[in-house]
């Protein structure tokens, strides 16, 4: 029987060419799209399951909410906390863990590399279980200063794993000398899938810091990571709640909080204000960023919308398939009528007539799948290329992706064949035979014309949402930042400290270097620098004016004039005054500090001032330091244009200095110049920091690189929505091919009375139009506001009067294609000569 | 009103050639009521078929109104067809999904009449055939003598001055043969020139000549006696 089943299937498999054709076309493209967003939703989810007793661990982050203050939310937290909740919490928690990630030197013979190091308490493997290839953590990781290196690393260094007892020389611990320091252990490298940034781990040595620091001995600086590790049988939940009632009844922020907050803390829990929330590790990857802001995580965070989007395309575009399948199998139901009927006269059931046929929807599927799986490994490098991923399909290594993939191609199966099965099955044998009727009615004809505005409609969406998601794009890369930032270099000077004079004279002895001036950060360089200042006096209005929260930064004479920012009022830092210069304040004199310091238009407004002119010459308390006003000026993108404009203060503090903002006065995008520019600059790197690896970059890859991720987005959406279009526009044509088809003889008819080719095809492409216009009505509108609502979450967004001439445009290609799709056809019909179609009966 | 010299016609599939027509040289006179007879196979629907231009000669030549239109191109064709010649088949050849107007209006459409002189043109020819108490209705919905008169109101709706029918009767009972040949009898009484393929002898003998085909050749041709 069910041989009999599957013979019949290949043989219509083989006799209807075209209709398989584009039904195994459509469903390996969409297969294939499945599969490589598959692929990504499965890694993106997958980070950090591979770690054991991953449902136990938990991180935990810092939410500060003070009244009248922007929230601030970290991953970090304080650095006495994890002690304190652990010791607190003894039922929930099993053991805890602080880790400490710094950026350092390392120097061996030569050779000196940036690397990013973790310092982590010596419980760390009680947290995280990591595989040694050397050593042991008994004998790797139980003293202070103990260096455990990854695989790569030592690889990197000594060209082999087996490397305990050779050392490293680091620079610097804290304000320390370099140091040799010696390895103990070699890990196993870290899969790909995790947050956890681990090249160099050094057991935490307390006694390194100074008492009272900011790091380890603080309550409210947030500077280390903190795990737990749950009891066995706890939920975060429960933890949480622990948490939530040591902070507002035991933890000493219930006597802070109301020093700091006075009168405000009044009928307020310590909750309401500061909280630790705490997060499943294997949560991390993609939820971090909604809990904590993703501010102080080291690697590139995933994003669960992007996920749940992704996820719904590959939902849509295996629908648009499954469409073409269910409407092309009742379109040509008719050929079919006469063997459902025969096999029902032979004895078959209604049942086993629906079971073939759906045995046949699923032989089709897979077959696709199998074309799917070929194309997703040729699609592969170039979809890694645009993720920056590493995916593989290795589908005998991973049997649960291999039966996921069985499973969704049945259920497609199942998906596209149910309805045709059904509709197949309930054909009366002596209805057919009498009267050699096709059986097709109205109904299915209608349901037809349905389904394919559904596909329209949907493709119409993504392509609308692609557009906007671009446009957007190109937006964001072309707002005026307000500075300039041509021809500019930034060179990381943090290892230059003591030498920055003379490392400044003589980059600006290279000819083509016309300005080097020093600053905190870089634009586009991540800054969550923030302060309370405090006016001194009054506000306009005469009355007193509420201490406000400033982003604040540092930089040097020259900077502003070096991205040619203008002020609005007052003027810029400038030597000649003698007065801009921040000092350090010593703890023993009672003298407050003096220096400059100039607004942006936001800050001005938060101060509660109105003109720029009125805020010159007054003065801004910042801890121990009086601030005097000296400029204003417009409020320029510092960091990309999605975070929107801070109220921001620039000061002049020398120490604070990490980057050299270089401008030449040449056209960088000039390869054969920049490239000797460059080696000029390492000349001179080398003789003024000898042994220290040289970070240098062009401002303008650092711009681009901030819109990466929603290029890759557009990217992708692109990619998606194109093969959405695509198989609906096989879905048209094979239709319009069956239209054609069972018209044969009203064409015949019409030529005969005398109609042209050109008559006859509009006559067929006006009735595919119908369809194709109603989904862009239908489209316009769902688009335009999920578009709508996507743009909200930019400050700056594109107009919305843009998305008229997209949906316009959009609309008339869709139109376009589908003429395209169905004149094709319809020309090769009408061509043919009047008298053979009306013998066709 | 049209010639036909030496015609031929060579259907060529894979490896079989059929000749359909083989010299065929027929005239007939504007307003002629012409019969073709003959077993079948023996080309009497290709011959038809050439003479109304849905079909092209392999060789020969087709004069039609003083004009050789054997080399004309098919878009040449369809403007001579439209204009001079109604075609009335076996099997109707009505659209499903039209009405009876609708259907008989077609043979207008692809003229540049204006849509009032259309309905008026319709009406009337309904009138002619007495099916206008059917305008309304699908062809489904019609006895087959029914729709044979559509199909004859459709044919010279347009004014064609030669009507063209493939065994007209053959679907139908002798009651609804005889009613449809009385009515082209008619119209070859107002001058439409009638080229007719029949199987039947009595049906045969309203036409005023009758040319007997056998394997693509003309056999026989005879007048009847006025």
């Amino acid at each position: 029987m069910f041989k009999n089943y599957l013979i019949t299937a290949w043989r219509n498999i083989i006799k209807n060419g075209v209709f398989s054709a584009i039904n195994i076309f459509g469903l390996s493209i969409a297969l294939m799209s499945c599969i490589l967003i598959m692929l990504f939703v499965k890694e993106e989810m997958g980070f950090d399951k591979w770690l054991k007793d991953n449902d136990r661990l938990v991180r935990m982050h810092t939410a500060y909410t003070m009244p009248d203050r922007a929230p601030f939310l970290t991953v970090r937290s304080a650095g006495r906390m994890m002690e304190a909740i652990r010791d607190y919490a003894k039922n929930e928690i099993e053991t805890g863990v602080r880790l400490i990630q710094w950026s350092l030197t390392v120097r061996k013979d030569d050779n000196a590399f940036d690397e990013a190091i973790t310092l982590a308490d010596g419980s760390f493997f009680d947290v995280f279980d990591l595989p040694f290839v050397h050593g042991s953590r008994a004998t790797s990781f139980n003293q202070p200063m103990n260096l455990l290196v990854t695989e790569e690393f030592a690889k990197k260094y000594f060209g082999r794993t087996d490397v305990i007892g050779e050392t490293l020389t680091v620079c610097c611990v804290g304000r320390n000398p370099p140091s040799d320091v010696r390895i103990t252990g070699v890990l196993k490298d870290l899969p790909d899938e995790t947050h956890l940034n681990i090249n160099m781990l050094f057991y935490l040595q307390p006694a390194l810091f100074p008492p009272n620091n900011n790091i380890l001995d603080t309550w409210t600086s947030v500077n280390v990571y903190t795990y737990f590790k749950l009891n066995a049988g706890i939920t975060p939940m429960q933890l949480q709640e622990r948490i939530d009632y040591w902070m507002n009844n035991e933890s000493p922020l219930v006597e802070m909080s109301k020093d700091l907050l006075g009168e405000q803390s009044n009928g307020m829990q310590v909750t309401d204000f500061a909280r630790q929330p705490v997060m499943k590790v294997t949560d991390l990857h993609l939820n971090a960023k909604k809990h904590a802001g993703n501010i102080g995580d080291i690697t590139p965070m995933g994003d669960q919308e992007m996920i749940n989007t992704f996820t719904v395309v590959a939902f849509l575009v295996l629908m648009i398939a499954c469409i073409n399948f269910m409407n092309l199998s009742t379109a040509k139901a008719s050929k079919r009528a006469k063997e459902v009927a025969m096999r029902k006269v032979l004895g078959a059931s209604r049942l086993q007539v629906a079971i073939q046929f759906l045995s046949e929807a699923i032989v089709i599927v897979f077959v696709a799948l199998l074309f799917a799986i070929a194309a997703s490994e040729l699609v592969l490098p170039i979809y890694n290329d645009i993720l920056g991923k590493q995916l593989a399909l290795r589908l005998f290594n991973e049997p649960d992706l291999l039966l996921s993939l069985i499973v969704v191609a049945t259920v497609v199966g199942i998906g596209a064949g149910i309805y045709p099965a059904i509709y197949l099955s309930r054909f009366l044998p002596g209805h057919i035979l009498k009267s050699s009727k096709s059986g097709e009615s109205g109904n299915s004809a209608k349901l037809r014309s349905v389904l394919v505005v559904f596909q329209f409609t949907t493709s119409i969406v993504l392509v609308i949402a692609t557009l906007v998601v671009y446009g957007q794009t190109l937006y964001s890369n072309s707002v005026d930042v307000g500075y300039q930032s041509d021809n500019k270099l930034v060179l990381n000077v943090r290892p230059a400290r003591e030498n920055l004079p003379s490392l400044k004279q003589e980059l600006l002895n290279i000819p083509e270097i016309t300005s080097v001036t020093f600053s905190s950060e870089a634009p586009t360089q991540d800054n969550e620098n923030n302060n309370q200042f405090t006016l001194l006096g009054t506000g306009e209005d005469g009355k007193k004016v509420e201490p406000a929260l400033l982003n604040y930064h540092n930089m040097d004479y020259g900077f502003f004039e070096a991205y040619k920012v203008q002020p609005i009022a007052g003027r810029l830092f400038d030597e000649n005054y003698g007065s801009d210069q921040m000092t350090s304040v010593e703890s023993d004199t009672i003298e407050p500090g003096q220096a400059s310091v100039i607004l942006n238009e936001s800050a001005l407004t938060k101060l509660g001032f109105s003109s720029a002119e009125e805020v010159i010459g007054r003065t801004l308390l910042l801890g121990e330091q009086q601030l005097n006003v000296i400029g204003v000026i417009p409020d320029i993108h510092f960091r990309s244009i999605k975070f929107g404009i801070r109220a921001s203060a620039y000061m002049l503090n020398s120490d604070r200095f990490q980057v050299a903002n270089l401008t030449v006065n040449s056209e960088l995008l000039n390869s054969d110049k920049s490239a000797e520019i460059i080696s000029k600059i390492e000349q001179v790197w080398k003789t003024n920091v000898p042994l220290q690896p040289i970070n240098l970059q062009f401002l303008s890859e650092m711009m681009q690189a901030q819109y990466q991720d929603e290029l890759t987005t557009a990217q992708l959406f692109l990619a998606f929505s194109v093969l959405a279009i695509i198989i609906a526009c096989l879905g048209l044509y094979g239709l319009s091919a069956f239209t054609v088809e069972r018209r044969t003889k009203e064409i015949g008819i019409r030529k005969v009375m005398g109609a042209s080719v050109k008559d006859i095809v509009k006559l067929l492409i006006w009735q595919f139009s119908k369809p194709v216009a109603l989904a862009n009505i239908i489209a316009w509108p769902i688009a335009a506001y999920a578009m709508l609502t996507w743009l909200e979450s930019f400050p700056y967004r594109i107009d919305q009067v843009w998305l008229i001439p997209i949906c316009l445009s959009v609309g008339t290609l869709s139109l376009f294609i589908a003429w395209f799709t169905v004149g094709t056809n319809a020309a090769k019909v009408a061509r043919k000569n009047p008298i053979s179609s009306l013998r066709y009966e | 009103m049209l010639k036909l010299h030496n015609l031929s016609r060579v259907y060529q599939t894979d490896d079989v050639e059929t000749m359909a027509l083989n010299n065929v040289n027929i005239e007939i006179a504007q307003g002629e009521f012409v019969a073709i007879m003959g077993p079948s196979g023996c080309g009497k629907s290709t011959l038809l078929n050439t003479i109304g231009m849905l079909d092209t000669p392999s060789s020969g030549e087709y004069w039609f109104n003083g004009e050789d239109v054997s080399g004309y191109s098919e878009a040449q064709l369809a403007v001579i067809r439209k204009q001079s010649i109604g075609f009335i088949f076996q099997n109707f050849n009505l659209i499903d999904e039209l009405t009876v107007a609708e259907n008989i209006e077609l043979a207008l459409l692809y003229h540049d009449i204006p849509a009032s002189e259309r309905k008026q043109r319709v009406s009337t020819v309904m009138d002619k055939v007495g099916i206008a108490h059917r305008a309304k209705h699908m062809p489904s919905q019609l006895s087959g003598g029914q729709q044979q008169r559509v199909a004859v109101a459709r044919a010279v709706v347009g004014d064609q001055k030669m009507i063209l029918a493939d065994e007209p009767t053959g679907n139908l009972d002798s009651g609804h043969g005889q009613e449809v040949m009385e009515m082209l009898q008619a119209l070859n009484d107002e001058g439409t020139t009638i080229v007719m393929v029949t199987h039947s002898p009595a049906h045969a003998d309203y036409a005023k000549r009758t040319i007997n085909l056998f394997d693509g050749h003309v056999v026989t041709e005879s007048v009847k006696a006025a």
